[in-house]
């Protein structure tokens, strides 16, 4: 009897064809003034808001036109007309195409919610631009920075990678259990990535009703050391590192405690304090297992004691050609050579070529020549080439991760127990091809920069001398990486440039001073900082 | 042997009947429902109503950008079939003054949705006409890829294939061994790039 009922249900929802809306996560609407939430509604698997709820914030008026299948909205003498189930709407003479089609039902209307940002917004004279992840609406002059939250786990350790676009100031004041960063603007657009709950973190979420951003913490967090780092396209990145309390060791070490409402921006120096983070390790001291497994996953290489030169192209693959005939694949492999030398006899270093003749290497193989002969750094080769002949300059450029999905990401870094030689077993990370050089993007971003430094002191620069792309040959480099683009090949003048033996050496001494000091910069770093700071506490003045 | 000419001259006429018939009345009768292709309004073909603006991507005078720029193109419902029309636009010959990223001769062999993914498949000419430089490279993917993103919102991601196939790059630079999601890192931004002088507000036909 049940069955039948059920399917007689069925029969009847089948019949009536059309599925029920439900609520969703309301909007909130971000003005000067105030926020309001704006209701949305799910309906067969589309969030849709109603029109009746944008006509008040949004000054709208809905004309008493009655006709079927029609509904004109006007906004002072700028008119728009929807039209149920058709996915263009007419907004002030123009036609704009939505997610989906406006839905009628029972003499009320809905529009997808990207109706706001494609449609009102050519009706209002103010701002007006819809956030879709983190569901905010900004209408006015607003300052909503987007604030991209990634959090990472390595062995005890945590850190929170916050970029914040465009560049805020911050404020990070902490609490008996509680970090609070709370950022100079008028509401926070959101998207936090990879949190679950550890040791050190409960919970990090928005504080409702102000631009904060809170980190809940458990008993076993410790202290916190946060950088900012200025990134591309205007914005900024500030890397909090959270470290559990000293479980073992022979000397108890101070009570951390950075400067509570320490102010930051781009720029600003470490807020480590005193025994915080592994520049506060003091030589002679054991320490606990809890400080290994940072400097294992996420500090820079202790030594650069091998350099992977990659000559672009070669064999058939002749790369870009210049308006004279010189070859992409002869010039990167002269200047390969030339590199190599220089390494070798001034900074006593191994290396590493993808190719040392006029040979084919697939992209992928030449990542995997670096990565089995342990190579430290990989820097690939090539010279460029534009339609427009006018365009010269040499370009820097590391991985860009946009490209490479969160589930990918995650995949990563899977830890697999494999027996060792002698009895027993070792935990080994599995990494996919496409994930390796995940891990090594900041500190690739970090030698990009130091090299294209380096290269405008020497060569002509594009206006674009530092870039990220998905460039394939960075994929598996398990170290890290970059491309240089050394020059325009397509210009007569730039042609001539990279084939002569000035302008050869001038690149090849930017790439070993870029060199040079990425070198010294890490090794640095991973050394005490108190054996180098005046007063022996580790802080950086 | 009059009757005789009465016989031939009807079959004559019933043969021309029937030739016009197969070639003339039933392609009228029954018009073919493959892809429609570009309209050009000036010719009076189309009305508005059947048009809708899209946004093409191709080289500034700089030649370190894409720069959109707006044309109007024949509007179908169904996004497959609005992808290939936006596609062949986008191969097709570039505005006055401007420059195509894409290699001349380059042809749109296939456009396939699966879920929210495009699959666009080029002929083999995307790759031979290359001038091979990372910067081109870049601005053939994302033209293609931003092309069809940008005017499309229910395809998240576009991969390319080369004669049917998947490719590791194009010419030995760009990752196209997934589908990649808009991306305007390429292009100018006409609020804060003065350099560019041909902003997406201009509007053309096709």
């Amino acid at each position: 009897m049940t069955g039948r009922l059920l399917v007689a249900c069925c029969l009847v929802c089948l019949a009536t064809g059309s599925p029920h809306s439900f609520p969703d996560d309301p909007l909130t609407l971000v003005t000067p003034q105030d926020r309001r939430p704006l209701p949305t509604v799910r309906f067969d698997g589309r969030r849709l808001v109603a029109v009746s709820e944008l006509a008040t914030p949004f000054g709208l008026t809905i004309a008493d036109v009655r006709q079927p299948g029609r509904l004109t909205l006007m906004r002072e003498d700028r008119i728009i007309v929807l039209t149920a189930n058709e996915g263009l709407v007419s907004v002030a003479g123009q036609l704009v195409a939505l997610a989906s089609p406006p839905l009628e039902r029972d003499g009320n209307w809905y529009v997808p919610i990207d109706f706001i940002g494609r449609a009102l917004a050519l009706v209002r004279d103010e701002p007006l631009e819809l956030r879709p992840r983190s569901g905010l609406v900004l209408l006015g002059a607003v300052r909503v920075p987007q604030v991209v939250a990634r959090y990472q786990r390595a062995g005890r350790r945590s850190r929170l990678r916050l970029m914040i676009t465009p560049q805020t100031e911050h404020v990070i004041e902490q609490s008996a259990n509680r970090l609070l960063i709370t950022l100079d603007a008028d509401a926070l657009d959101l998207v936090l990535r990879d949190m679950r709950p550890d040791a050190l973190v409960a919970d990090i979420r928005a504080v409702d009703g102000r631009p904060a951003l809170a980190i809940e913490l458990r008993d076993g967090f410790g202290s916190f050391s946060a950088t900012t780092e200025p990134a591309l396209g205007g914005a900024v990145e500030l890397i909090i590192d959270l470290q559990p309390r000293p479980v073992s060791t022979t000397r108890a070490a101070p009570s951390p405690t950075p400067p509570p409402g320490s102010r930051g921006g781009a720029g600003a120096r470490p807020l480590a304090g005193p025994g915080t983070g592994p520049a506060a390790l003091i030589p002679g001291e054991t320490v606990g297992d809890a400080m290994l497994p940072l400097m294992a996953e996420l500090a820079p290489p202790r030594r650069i004691r091998a350099i992977a030169i990659d000559a672009g192209h070669g064999g058939d693959d002749v790369g870009t050609r210049g308006p004279d005939g010189a070859l992409e694949k002869d010039v990167t492999l002269a200047v390969a050579q030339r590199l190599r030398n220089r390494i070798e006899s001034e900074l006593g270093l191994r290396v590493v070529l993808t190719r040392t003749g006029d040979s084919a290497v697939s992209l992928d193989e030449r990542a995997a020549i670096a990565n089995n002969d342990r190579a430290d750094l990989f820097i690939s080769l090539h010279t460029n080439a534009s339609v427009r002949e006018a365009v010269i300059g040499a370009e820097v450029f590391y991985l860009s991760l946009a490209e490479y999905g969160e589930e990918a990401r995650e995949a990563g870094f899977t830890g697999q127990l494999v027996p060792t030689v002698g009895g027993g077993s070792r935990v080994l990370d599995i990494v996919p091809w496409e994930m390796a050089q995940l891990r090594h993007v900041d500190h690739s971003a970090r030698w990009a920069q130091t090299v294209a430094d380096e290269l405008s002191r020497r060569v002509p620069m594009s206006p674009r001398g530092l870039q990220q792309a998905p460039f394939r040959v960075l994929v598996g480099a398990n170290m890290p990486a970059v491309v240089v683009e050394m020059g325009f090949i397509s210009n007569p003048d730039q042609e001539a440039q990279l084939t002569s033996a000035t302008f050869q050496s001038a690149i090849v001494s930017g790439l070993l001073q870029g060199i040079i000091r990425y070198r010294d910069e890490v090794e640095h770093e991973t050394q005490p900082l108190d054996a180098g700071s005046p007063d022996g506490s580790g802080r950086i003045p | 042997m009059k009757r005789d000419y009465w016989i031939y001259g009807g079959m004559g006429v019933m043969a021309l009947v029937g030739i016009w018939v197969l070639f003339v009345g039933l392609p009228r009768w029954y018009p073919s429902e493959g892809v429609p292709t570009p309209t050009n309004e000036a010719a009076g073909r189309t009305t508005d109503d059947e048009l809708v603006a899209a946004t093409l991507f191709y080289i500034s005078d700089d030649g370190m950008r894409l720069v959109g720029f707006e044309r109007r193109l024949v509007q179908h419902a169904d996004p497959a079939v609005q992808g290939r029309i936006i596609l062949e636009a986008q191969l097709a010959e570039p505005p006055a003054s401007l420059l195509s990223p894409i290699p001349p001769g380059t042809e749109l062999r296939a456009f396939y949705l699966s879920d929210q993914d495009a699959f666009v498949d080029l002929s083999a000419e995307v790759t031979l006409g290359h001038s091979g430089g990372s910067l081109e490279e870049l601005f053939t993917v994302y033209a293609i890829v931003n092309a069809v993103t940008t005017n499309i919102p229910a395809i998240n991601a576009v991969q390319i294939l080369v004669d049917g196939k998947e490719v590791d790059t194009l010419v030995g630079h760009v990752d196209l061994q997934h589908p990649l999601e808009l991306n305007m890192q390429w292009v100018a931004d006409p609020d804060t790039d003065a350099t560019q002088s041909n902003p997406v507000d201009q509007t053309d036909q096709l």
